[in-house]
């Protein structure tokens, strides 16, 4: 039945302190990242149902709809990750100031940390700029955010291509979004 | 999770992160992508972990584009109230 999801975890709409990324080394008070946090039903059906809202009252081009998705998405994280909260603050003038500001990260790379290998670095730099807001984090915070960000990313594919079923399909195929 | 501070080593910077977080987070990192998912933690180094995750976001990032377009087009061609009802028809059931 669940031809979607790989799991059904619990809901974990639950602990938003644990999960409160500060501007530490490390945090990882209990548990860094509830188990799978973007895998329950609820989780994806509250996403599909903001989605679906959303996407009512605004105009059409594919851009925007990619745009309200990630908002809705990040909105849905609730603020407990960076990646979420710089999607929500984002507008095309912070984009520019952020180029600037990936050029002082080259020089920290010079500097160099003492377990990261050139090549990792180099890596770890380039999954900086694909999770939103992580260019200038610590290694393991990039890593943190990163696994979060790819748990919502394919709760969102499951989501959105639900919602296309759903739509193309027209008659309501109950079992595509439980 | 054991406390950091019995864990980390005192480096020569301002870091306190441990080799072993390091490499606890690589393998949670490692468990989420579908190609590294198989092979076992010891034979893929973290350079390969990085370049997988990279390609794997990337990748989802090209599906969300490519639904964006599909639902761009369902959503024109569709009343947009009947879909809103359509939704909820079939969460509800």
């Amino acid at each position: 039945m669940d031809s979607l999801q790989p799991n059904t975890i619990t809901d974990s709409e639950t602990s938003p302190d644990s999960n409160h990324k500060k501007r530490r080394k490390i945090t990882h008070p209990q548990n860094p990242l509830n188990l799978m946090p973007w895998r329950s039903n609820a989780d994806q059906q509250i996403y599909s149902l903001r989605l679906a809202n959303a996407l009512r009252r605004i105009p059409r081009p594919a851009a925007q709809i990619r745009d309200t998705a990630d908002r809705v998405l990040a909105a849905t994280a609730k603020g407990r990750t960076r990646w979420s909260r710089a999607i929500l603050t984002r507008r095309k003038k912070l984009r520019i100031k952020k180029v600037k500001r990936a050029a002082s990260g080259l020089r920290r790379a010079a500097i160099g940390r003492r377990k990261r290998l050139p090549a990792v670095q180099k890596k770890a730099r380039v999954l900086g700029r694909l999770v939103p807001g992580c260019r200038k984090v610590s290694f393991p915070n990039l890593l943190e955010e990163a696994t979060d960000y790819i748990s919502a990313l394919e709760m969102q594919v499951r989501a959105m291509a639900a919602l296309a079923e759903l739509l193309s399909g027209g008659a309501p195929a109950a079992h595509v979004l439980t | 999770m054991s406390s950091r501070r019995s864990r980390s080593r005192q480096s020569g910077g301002s870091s306190e992160i441990s080799d072993a977080q390091i490499t606890d987070l690589i393998s949670k990192l490692q468990q989420l992508i579908p190609e590294l998912r198989a092979r076992r933690s010891d034979k893929v180094s973290a350079a390969k972990v990085l370049q997988e995750t990279c390609n794997y976001i990337k990748n989802l990032h090209r599906e969300v584009d490519d639904l964006s377009d599909r639902l761009s087009e369902l959503l024109a061609t569709t009343d947009s109230n009947s879909a809103q009802a359509a939704i909820i028809r079939s969460l509800l059931m």
